[in-house]
């Protein structure tokens, strides 16, 4: 430390960096307990932060008025008069957070006209005076999160037309009133997240003209918060962890430009069915256990949907227009319903995960999933199927995981299921032919009906005598060294950056594809042939 | 020096540390200030701070408070879609860095704003 730069005095407890003619002063975590009194009048950028300073005298800052940006967080302060900031024309950040704060002025506020970010989170505000903001009118990002507020400080951020990030979560605010943030038509993202909210009012949004994100998760909301309707430029909504029992008719109907809307961990049981329409934009969409909705959603106009999980819902069956209204449908997760009958998915052409387990349907047609070459994953678990036609998976050939566990089959269709490396079907008590190896060529984790079934994919051969095991597992793990190396071919010249984490997972990869997992595994009592055909 | 098995302690941690270890810095922090992971080669350096460093935004929780990475367009960010200043080459207007302005303003390079 020391004077770092001839004729700008740099204090003694800092670090100086010139910028221009100007000066950077860094004199963080240096355990001072006041201001350093010799700043240069040239500073225009002065960290304090993280000190002992519990008090700053009254001309500290008098003669700073090249600074820009000034950062006092993480320190004791209980209160900076007005006069303290005078001056400081030019102040675009000043930080605060993380001090004993408890209350702002309000006689003399501080007059900081082109002041752009100011943060005063992490402190113990318990309210903002009408007259506090009032000399900041260019403010832009105002933080007053982790405080003690019990209200929205209406009157103070009247004067704030420029603001247009602002958060007051983590306090203890219980209401919204009418016209809270009449003034704030610049405002875009607006944090209100983990305090006590139960009501707001109808109009209490009125005026944000401009807010495209909004966040009421963590909340004690009571009612779907309806006040959300003139928020048209909305993109972006939490409202996750509340009390909240039902999704209006036409909920977001003045929200068009929606993206996302999070509202998990709410006691949701009704959904009007025309809640979701005309959300052209919306991408994501999950309801679970709303156990009042009986009938599937009309989804007129929110053409987007990628991902749709509606679960634990009462649904009998899906309209046969599905993939017309939600052509680019990627995920698709409709478990724990009371679904009997499928349509064609055929039009669903991206749908790449199925998930149908724990409904009632019987049988698999033959377009019901025609022409689904994205589809990966199809979840057919815990359902009634007794026949699937011969082609129905004929046209699956990126199908890699198929779950038939718990139906009825006593046949199953092979055409189309040569990619699949994950294949159940336990519970299937019909299911009593053999298989063989080429039926799938690609699997790795099998569940059979029956014991006998596994034979064929070598989980007989777990019988060997323990020596010849190690033996042959040495001799394996040297080529797998040589088969990982070769896919990280180390350059002594050019220093390759190996990522040991990548290398780890090729050599568990290389492992696992050489040993396929069959249950369940034959044994004393579950022998390899099929007695029961031997018998008879 | 208290030293737990795992080599975690809370004795003559660093700044505003809770608890650290040798190997990994800082693990918890004192109340209300931030968790930051530098990453130093392969290992994660954990350090607590009251404000996050640039190209991180600061998310606070009842439980804990995080430095999360801002998007990548943006050289500081109040929360992941919302920019305060932009990498060189963008201009910030109402929180989106943009390589044009919109009609009626013009780009400022001093600002590295719209205006």
């Amino acid at each position: 430390p020391g004077a770092a730069v001839p004729g700008k005095q740099c204090p003694s407890a800092c670090q100086c960096e010139e910028d221009g003619i100007l000066l950077l002063v860094d004199c963080s975590e240096q355990g001072l307990s006041s201001v350093p009194t010799d700043l240069s009048p040239l500073t225009s950028y002065l960290d304090l932060s993280m000190n002992n300073i519990s008090e700053i005298q009254p001309n500290a800052f008098h003669n700073l008025h090249f600074l820009s940006e000034l950062r006092l967080s993480g320190n004791h302060l209980r209160h900076i008069p007005g006069p303290v900031l005078q001056g400081l024309y030019n102040l675009k950040v000043l930080m605060l957070q993380n001090n004993q704060l408890e209350r702002l002025p309000s006689e003399d506020p501080w007059e900081l006209p082109n002041l752009l970010s100011l943060r005063l989170d992490a402190n113990l505000i318990m309210e903002v005076p009408a007259r506090t903001l009032s000399g900041m009118r260019s403010l832009r990002h105002l933080w007053l999160d982790d405080n003690a507020l019990t209200e929205i400080p209406v009157s103070a951020l009247n004067d704030l037309s420029s603001l247009q990030a602002m958060t007051l979560a983590l306090n203890r605010i219980t209401h919204i009133p009418d016209y809270a943030f009449r003034n704030l038509s610049n405002l875009v993202v607006l944090h209100l997240h983990n305090n006590m909210i139960r009501t707001l009012e109808q109009n209490c949004f009125e005026g944000l003209h401009s807010l495209e994100t909004l966040e009421l998760n963590f909340n004690e909301l009571q009612e779907f918060p309806v006040a959300i309707r003139t928020l048209a430029k909305l993109q972006e909504l939490g409202f996750h962890n509340n009390n909240i029992k039902a999704i209006p008719e036409k909920a977001f109907v003045g929200n068009p430009l929606l993206q996302t809307i999070h509202f998990y961990e709410n006691p949701i049981q009704f959904v009007g069915r025309s809640a979701f329409q005309f959300l052209p934009k919306l991408h994501t969409l999950s309801l679970n256990g709303a156990t009042e909705i009986r009938e599937f959603p009309d989804l007129k106009g929110t053409s987007s949907l990628q991902v749709l999980t509606l679960t634990r819902a009462g649904l009998t069956g899906l309209p046969f227009d599905l993939c017309h209204l939600l052509p680019k449908l990627r995920v698709l997760e409709l478990s724990h319903n009371v679904i009997e009958e499928l349509p064609s998915f055929y039009h669903c052409a991206s749908l790449q995960e199925i998930g149908l387990q724990h409904n009632l349907i019987k049988q698999i047609e033959m377009n019901t999933f025609q022409q689904l070459s994205s589809l990966r994953s199809l979840d057919l678990s815990w359902n009634r199927i007794n026949t699937i036609h011969p082609d129905a998976f004929s046209s699956l050939q990126s199908l890699i995981k198929l779950d038939l566990t718990g139906n009825r089959l006593s046949i199953l269709p092979l055409t189309g299921l040569t990619s699949l490396t994950h294949l159940k079907l336990k519970g299937n008590m019909a299911l009593s032919r053999s298989f063989r190896e080429e039926d799938f060529p690609n699997i790795r984790v099998i569940e059979m009906p029956y014991a006998y079934q596994c034979c064929v994919f070598g989980a007989c051969n777990s019988y060997k005598a323990a020596g010849q095991w190690e033996e042959q597992m040495g001799s394996e793990e040297e080529d797998l060294q040589k088969k990982a190396l070769s896919l990280f071919p180390v350059h002594a010249d050019n220093n390759y950056d190996l990522d040991l984490e990548e290398f780890q997972l090729a050599i568990e990869e290389s492992k696992v594809q050489t040993s396929i997992q069959c249950t369940p595994i034959p044994g004393p009592f579950k022998p390899c042939d099929n007695l029961f055909d031997s018998w008879v | 020096q208290h030293k737990q098995v795992t080599g975690v302690s809370s004795q003559g941690c660093q700044g505003g540390c809770q608890t650290c270890s040798v190997y990994n810095g800082c693990l918890t922090c004192k109340p209300k200030l931030f968790i930051h992971l530098e990453r130093d080669g392969m290992r994660q350096f954990g350090v607590c701070l009251a404000s996050c460093p640039n190209g991180f935004y600061g998310t606070r929780s009842p439980d804990r408070n995080d430095c999360i990475k801002c998007g990548s367009e943006c050289d500081s960010c109040f929360n992941r879609n919302f920019c305060l200043r932009c990498r060189a080459g963008s201009y910030l207007h109402k929180g989106k860095c943009t390589e044009s302005c919109p009609d009626g303003l013009v780009p400022s390079d001093t600002m590295k704003e719209c205006v």
